[in-house]
C-alpha cells in the first residue's frame, strides 16, 4: 500500500517580503494513488487469477528491488485505538481460493517489485497493483498514474507471449458480478486532528465527489437495489458502513486503517478507499486536488455546515439518480444537492487562500457550475460523462436498449477501461481528440523511469537504480542493504529540505557505508 | 500549530482549459459550446468489442 511522508520546507511565497515574519514552516502536500488492475486471461476463470497476477508482476523486465519488508506494515491497526484480529473476507470470493495456489510467504504471494521511479508493483489478491511514488504536485501524480498503466500493460504483454494466450488489463473497479477491487488514495494528515472530526467532515465530501470523480458503470451490483441502467460510480454499490478498518468486505466510506508509513507520532495517512479508477487525467487531477484541499481544510479546524443523514445511503443515491439532481437528506430533515455540498467545501477551501491552489479551485468551481447546468457538456473531461455519451451514441446507432442489451453495454463499459491504447475506448476518445489531457508524452515517459524529485521517492528510486542487487529488504520508509558481508539499514529521511541535493551527494559516494553516512546527516 | 499548506500541489500549474460558462440570452438556451466527440471514428473499435466479454469477466474481490 502506498503512503505519504512529509518534509518540512521553508517557503517564500511569491510576491511577499522575505522577512523573518513571512517565513513559515509549511508541510508539503503529499499524495499518491494505488490501483488494483483487473486482469482477463484468455480461457482462464477467476480461480487462476492469483497465480496469473503473480506471473504478470514477475514479468516486469526492468531493474527492481525486493523483497518488501512486511514487518513494517499492519493493515489491522485501527485509528480508533484498537487492533482487529482479522479483516472481513468476502465469502463469495473465498470459493475461488485453491490451496495449490497459496503461496508460502507474503513475499512469494506479493512478488513485490520496487522500481527505479520509486513506485511499487505487486500482486494484491489476484490483481496486479501499482502504487505511484509519493508526489507533491498533481502534474507528477497524473504522469505517474499513467506510467503505471503502461508498466502493468507491458508486464501483461510479456506474460501473454510466454503463455501463448491474450491477457487484457483493465483500470476499473468492478467485474459486474459483485467483485470490486480498489483504487485508493493517500494524503498526509496531521496526527493531532481528532478522528471524529475527520469522519464528520470528510464523509459528506466523499459521498458527493463522485459527481465529478465517478468513472461510470452500466447497471448495479447492490442486491436488493432497484434496477439502474447507468450510475456515476463503479464503487458506490460496495460501501455498507460509515467507517471501518475493513477493505475487502463490508467496505466503509471512511477507512480507519492506521498505517502511516512515516512518523506516526506527528502524522497519519488518510487512506481513501471510496474512489473510482479514473482513466481521465482531468478527473484524476480534480479528484486528488480537491480531496487534498479538503484534507487541509479539516486540519485547519473547519467544521462542515453540511451534515448528511446517512452518507453511505447518500453516495448510493447520488450514484444512481437518473435525474442528475442528486438531492440528498440532511440531519435537519432538509435536503441539499450534491453540487451544493461540494460548493460548501469549495467555498471553505477558497477561504484557506493556499498558495498555488488556483487550478484546483477554479476547475472545481467551473465543473460544479457545468454539472448544475448540463452534466453532459463535460464529456471531454469526466469519465462517467464521457462513457455515458459514448454509450448513448452507440446505443442510438445500433438500436440497443439499456435494459435489454445491458450485457453488451457492460462489455463496452469494460472496454472503456482497457489500458491498451490500441483497444481501449477511453484511448479511442483520446486518439479522436475528444478528451482533455493534462500531461504530455514526455512527462509520462519520464515517469516510467524517474521518481518525483521532491520526496523520499527520489532517494528510493536512486538506491534501486544503483544498488538493486544489494538490497535485502525495502519498504516505503527505508531499505536494508548488504555489502561486503555487512548489513546496513538505510532509513529514508522524511525531513530532507533538499532531496535533489541529497541525491547528488549519494551519486558521489563510492560505497553503501558512505550512503548511510550521507543519509544519517540529512 | 502551523497550517497545512497545499502550495506544493500546484507549484507547476496544470494548463487551464476553462469550461465554457453556461450561455444564453432572452431568446432561450444557446447551443453548448463544447464540441461533442466524433464517435464515428470509434464505431469500428466499439463494434470489435466482444458483446459477451462482461459476462465472462470475473475477478477476485480486492480491496
Amino acid at each position: 500500500m502506498f503512503i505519504c511522508v512529509y518534509s518540512w520546507l521553508v517557503v517564500h511565497v511569491a510576491g511577499t517580503q522575505f522577512t523573518p515574519s513571512s517565513l513559515k514552516a509549511f508541510v508539503n502536500s503529499l499524495f499518491g494513488i494505488e490501483t488494483e488492475y483487473g486482469i482477463a486471461v484468455e480461457d482462464a476463470d477467476a480461480t487462476h487469477l492469483v497465480a496469473e497476477s503473480r506471473e504478470v508482476v514477475k514479468s516486469y523486465a526492468g531493474r527492481y528491488a525486493s523483497p518488501w519488508n512486511y514487518r513494517a506494515e499492519d493493515p489491522r491497526n485501527d485509528v480508533r485505538g484498537f487492533h482487529v484480529e482479522k479483516l472481513s473476507q468476502d465469502p463469495t470470493d473465498a470459493q475461488f481460493d485453491k490451496p495449490a495456489d497459496r503461496a508460502q510467504t507474503p513475499s512469494e504471494d506479493r512478488c513485490d517489485r520496487v522500481l527505479p521511479n520509486g513506485a511499487r508493483l505487486y500482486n494484491d489478491h489476484g490483481h496486479p497493483e501499482y502504487s505511484t511514488p509519493e508526489c507533491t504536485d498533481l502534474r507528477s501524480l497524473v504522469a505517474h498514474d499513467k506510467a503505471g498503466e503502461r508498466i502493468v500493460l507491458e508486464c501483461a504483454k510479456r506474460r501473454a507471449e510466454v503463455l501463448g494466450k491474450s491477457i487484457e488489463i483493465f483500470k476499473n473497479n468492478t467485474d459486474f458480478h459483485g467483485a470490486s477491487y480498489g483504487t485508493h488514495e493517500s494524503y498526509l494528515l496531521r496526527r493531532g486532528v481528532a478522528w471524529d472530526d475527520v469522519v464528520h467532515n470528510l464523509a459528506p465530501f466523499l459521498a458527493t465527489r463522485i459527481i465529478y470523480a465517478g468513472a461510470g458503470k452500466v447497471g448495479t451490483e447492490d442486491k436488493g437495489a432497484p434496477p439502474c441502467p447507468y450510475q456515476l460510480s463503479q464503487r458506490a454499490d460496495f460501501f455498507s458502513v460509515l467507517q471501518s478498518v475493513d477493505t475487502l468486505h463490508n467496505r466503509p466510506l471512511v477507512n480507519t486503517r492506521d498505517e502511516t508509513h512515516g512518523d506516526a507520532r506527528r502524522f497519519r495517512r488518510l487512506h481513501v478507499i471510496a474512489g473510482d479508477a479514473n482513466m481521465s487525467e482531468y478527473a484524476t487531477a480534480l479528484r486528488v486536488g480537491a480531496t487534498n484541499l479538503v484534507a487541509a481544510l479539516i486540519e485547519s479546524g473547519w467544521q462542515t455546515p453540511v451534515a448528511l443523514r446517512d452518507p453511505v445511503r447518500a453516495i448510493k443515491h447520488v450514484s444512481r439518480d437518473q435525474t442528475y439532481k442528486w438531492m440528498i437528506e440532511t440531519t435537519d430533515n432538509d435536503s441539499i444537492s450534491a453540487v451544493d455540498v461540494q460548493r460548501a467545501y469549495l467555498r471553505a477551501c477558497r477561504e484557506l487562500e493556499l498558495p498555488g491552489s488556483e487550478w484546483v479551485l477554479n476547475e472545481w468551481e467551473e465543473t460544479l457550475d457545468a454539472l448544475a447546468d448540463d452534466p453532459m457538456n463535460l464529456h471531454d473531461r469526466l469519465d462517467w460523462v464521457a462513457k455515458k455519451s459514448l454509450l448513448d451514441d452507440f446505443a442510438a446507432s445500433e438500436e440497443l436498449d439499456w435494459t435489454r442489451d445491458a450485457a453488451t453495454l457492460q462489455s463496452l463499459d469494460l472496454a472503456y477501461h482497457n489500458v491498451d491504447p490500441e483497444a481501449g475506448l477511453y484511448y479511442g476518445l483520446v486518439e479522436a481528440g475528444a478528451m482533455t489531457t493534462l500531461v504530455d508524452e514526455t512527462e509520462i515517459e519520464a515517469a516510467l523511469c524517474d521518481p518525483p524529485a521532491q520526496t523520499r521517492a527520489a532517494l528510493r528510486g536512486l538506491l534501486v537504480r544503483r544498488y538493486a542487487d544489494k538490497i535485502k529488504s525495502v519498504s516505503w520508509g527505508g531499505l536494508a542493504v548488504e555489502e561486503h558481508g555487512e548489513r546496513i539499514v538505510l532509513p529514508l529521511p522524511e525531513a530532507a529540505a533538499d532531496y535533489p541535493a541529497l541525491c547528488a551527494q549519494i551519486e558521489a559516494t563510492e560505497s553503501l557505508r558512505d550512503v548511510a553516512a550521507v543519509l544519517r546527516k540529512a | 500549530m502551523n497550517t497545512f499548506h497545499a502550495d506544493e500541489t500546484m507549484r507547476r500549474p496544470l494548463p487551464a482549459d476553462p469550461i465554457q460558462k453556461p450561455g444564453g440570452d432572452d431568446s432561450g438556451p444557446s447551443e453548448p459550446k463544447v464540441k461533442r466527440p466524433d464517435t464515428r471514428q470509434l464505431l469500428d473499435r466499439m463494434k470489435r468489442v466482444d458483446p459477451e466479454q462482461a459476462k465472462r469477466y470475473r475477478q477476485r474481490s480486492g480491496q
